[in-house]
C-alpha cells in the first residue's frame, strides 16, 4: 500500500444553503483542490457522498460536479451510507490511492434539506431506519437513540446533566468555528428547560437538520512531492457494520460497529488509545457521544457520562472531543458530516482553527456512524 | 442450488399483513444458534446459518427499554406523545412497537408487562397488562 495523505480539506458554513447541492459541492471541491496546491486535472477519481439528492430532482451528480470543475473525463460515483456517507467515500478514495488505482482522489459530501418542510425532511430521514420494522412501528431517529439512552440510564448511573454537559461543551466549541450551524453558547438552564423530543432526549440533545458541503483531497505521498499544506497521513481507514435493528442486538448499550471499526483501525495504525490527541465523534444526539467514546475504547462502559461534566473532553481537557462543535452544534448535513470531521482535523493541524485550538495535534481520530450503527467508519490521522 | 424463495418462507409484506390481519407476530428461529428474530431475513443475523425456520412469536412480553416520543414521524402525528418500546417476548425474541393507549412517562417503566394488540394502525402495537387483582 502507498502512503496516503489528506492534502486539502474545505467546508462551507453549515446551516441553510441558498445554492443547490451541486453548486455547493463543486465550490468546496475547488477550494479543497486549490488549498492542496493541485489542479482539478490532478484528480483521478471523484467520490460524492449524498443521501437525499432526489429531493432536489437531481441524481447522478458526480459527473455534474466534475463538469463544473472542468474534468468531465474523470470517473465518479455517489456513495450512500446514511450519516456515514462521506467517511465511506473517504474510505473508497483511500483504497484507490493507497492501492495505486489513482494518484489523487476527491471526496465531497453534500446535503440539502432546507427546501423541505420539517415533516417532509423527517420523512426523508426515516427511510434510513429499517423502515417496515422500525419507522412503521413508531420509531424516529431521536426515538431510537432515546430508547438506547433509557436502557443506558437503567444500566448505569447517568444524570440528565451529564447529557447536558455534552451539548454545552459542543456548543461552546462551535462558537469558535466559522463553519458551524449554531454559533451560540448554551447554558444548563436553557438545556434543562428545552422541550422533550423523545425522553430522555430534549431539543438540545439533538443535532439540527443542516445543509452543508465538505470536501477532502487525498493523494499518494509520492504524487505530492512538495505539499503546500501540512498533510494528514492516513494511518487507518476502517469500516464496519452491525446488526441494523435494535431488536436483534445482543447489547443495546453501545454500537457494535464502532467497536469493530475501532479495533480494525488501531490494528492498522499500530497505535494505542493513549497515542490519540483529539477526537471528532458522531454525536447526532448527546447519548451518541457518550456511547462513541466508550465503544472506541477511551472510557470503560458506563463511565463516559461524566467525561463532559468533569471537563475531560473539553477543548483544553485530557482528551478533547468534538472541538468543531460536533454534529450537535456544528450541524449535521447528513452526507457531508464525515468529510467535515476531517476538515476539523486538517484545520487543527494546519493552524486554521483559531480560537478553538486543541493542545496537541499529532494524532487524531474521526468516527462517523450510519443510522443507529448499521455502518461505521473510523479514521486515524497523524502528522508526517 | 437451493431456491432462494424457498429459503424465505415469508416476505416483509407477510410480516406487516400478519400484524394487521390475523393479529400474529411472525418471526424466524435459527436452528444453529437459537436466535429468534422478529426481523425478516433469509439467513441468521447472528451466525449466518440459512435457511431459518418460520415461527410464531409470543404475544406477551416485558419492556426492556422505552422512550416517550413527543415528536413523531408523519404517520403518527395524531398519536404523540406515545411510548416506543423494546419488548423481550416470552419464549424468546425481541421486538419493537408502540403503545397507543399511554401518553405519559409516568405510566411506563422498564419491567412492565405488555401484550400485543392489533388493528389500530399498521405495525406493532402493545397494551400494558392489567395489574393482577389485589395488587393495589
Amino acid at each position: 500500500m502507498r502512503e496516503t495523505w489528506v492534502v486539502g480539506a474545505a467546508s462551507n458554513r453549515f446551516g441553510k444553503m441558498k445554492e443547490t447541492s451541486r453548486e455547493a459541492a463543486t465550490r468546496v471541491s475547488m477550494q479543497a483542490i486549490r488549498q492542496a496546491g493541485l489542479e482539478p486535472k490532478d484528480i483521478g477519481y471523484t467520490f460524492v457522498a449524498n443521501c437525499f439528492g432526489m429531493s432536489e430532482h437531481q441524481g447522478h451528480v458526480g459527473p455534474l460536479i466534475n463538469n463544473g470543475l472542468g474534468i468531465p473525463d474523470v470517473p465518479s460515483c455517489t456513495i450512500e451510507s446514511a450519516c456515514s456517507s462521506s467517511s465511506a467515500a473517504l474510505h473508497e478514495a483511500f483504497v484507490h490511492v493507497a492501492g495505486g488505482f489513482a494518484d489523487a482522489a476527491l471526496v465531497v459530501g453534500v446535503e440539502k434539506l432546507s427546501h423541505l418542510d420539517t415533516l417532509t425532511a423527517t420523512s426523508y430521514f426515516a427511510v434510513a431506519t429499517d423502515f417496515p420494522f422500525e419507522a412503521k412501528n413508531g420509531a424516529t431517529f431521536p426515538g431510537l437513540y432515546a430508547t438506547i439512552a433509557t436502557a443506558y440510564r437503567h444500566a448505569f448511573p447517568t444524570t440528565q446533566e451529564m447529557f447536558g454537559a455534552v451539548a454545552i461543551k459542543n456548543h461552546a466549541n462551535a462558537v469558535r468555528n466559522p463553519h458551524a450551524h449554531f454559533q451560540k453558547e448554551l447554558s444548563m438552564e436553557t438545556y434543562l428547560a428545552s422541550p422533550m423530543v423523545a425522553s430522555p432526549l430534549r431539543l438540545y440533545d439533538c443535532c439540527p437538520f443542516s445543509d452543508g458541503a465538505a470536501a477532502v483531497v487525498v493523494a499518494a505521498k509520492e504524487f505530492v512531492k512538495s505539499p503546500v499544506t501540512e498533510p494528514l497521513v492516513v494511518r487507518a481507514s476502517a469500516r464496519a457494520g452491525s446488526v441494523t435493528d435494535i431488536q436483534d442486538r445482543k447489547d443495546m448499550l453501545g454500537l457494535p460497529a464502532t467497536r469493530i471499526a475501532a479495533e480494525k483501525a488501531f490494528r492498522q495504525a499500530h497505535l494505542e488509545r493513549k497515542d490519540i490527541n483529539f477526537l471528532e465523534v458522531h454525536d447526532c444526539f448527546t447519548i451518541a457521544e457518550v456511547l462513541a467514546i466508550e465503544d472506541l475504547g477511551f472510557f470503560p462502559k458506563g463511565t463516559a457520562g461524566r467525561a463532559a461534566l468533569e471537563g475531560t473532553t473539553a477543548r483544553d481537557g485530557q482528551l478533547p472531543v468534538n472541538s468543531s462543535g460536533g454534529l450537535k452544534a456544528k450541524g449535521h448535513p447528513v452526507a457531508a458530516t464525515g468529510a467535515s470531521q476531517v476538515v476539523e482535523v486538517f484545520e487543527q493541524v494546519n493552524g486554521l482553527a483559531q480560537g478553538r485550538e486543541v493542545p496537541h495535534t499529532d494524532v487524531a481520530l474521526t468516527h462517523n456512524v450510519g443510522a443507529t450503527g448499521g455502518s461505521c467508519s473510523v479514521h486515524i490521522f497523524s502528522r508526517r | 442450488m437451493s431456491d432462494i424463495l424457498a429459503d424465505a418462507p415469508h416476505s416483509v409484506d407477510d410480516f406487516i399483513k400478519a400484524y394487521e390481519g390475523d393479529g400474529k407476530l411472525r418471526g424466524f428461529r435459527c436452528a444453529g444458534c437459537g436466535l429468534i428474530t422478529a426481523t425478516w431475513g433469509i439467513a441468521c443475523s447472528r451466525c449466518g446459518r440459512s435457511p431459518l425456520d418460520e415461527t410464531e412469536l409470543s404475544q406477551k412480553g416485558t419492556v426492556v427499554a422505552f422512550t416517550l416520543l413527543a415528536v413523531p414521524g408523519e404517520e403518527f402525528l395524531n398519536d404523540a406523545p406515545y411510548p416506543y418500546i423494546v419488548v423481550d417476548l416470552d419464549g424468546g425474541g425481541r421486538i419493537t412497537g408502540w403503545i397507543p393507549s399511554i401518553h405519559s412517562e409516568k405510566e411506563i417503566a422498564i419491567g412492565d408487562r405488555v401484550h400485543f394488540v392489533s388493528g389500530y394502525k399498521p405495525g406493532v402495537q402493545f397494551a400494558k397488562d392489567s395489574p393482577p387483582a389485589g395488587s393495589g
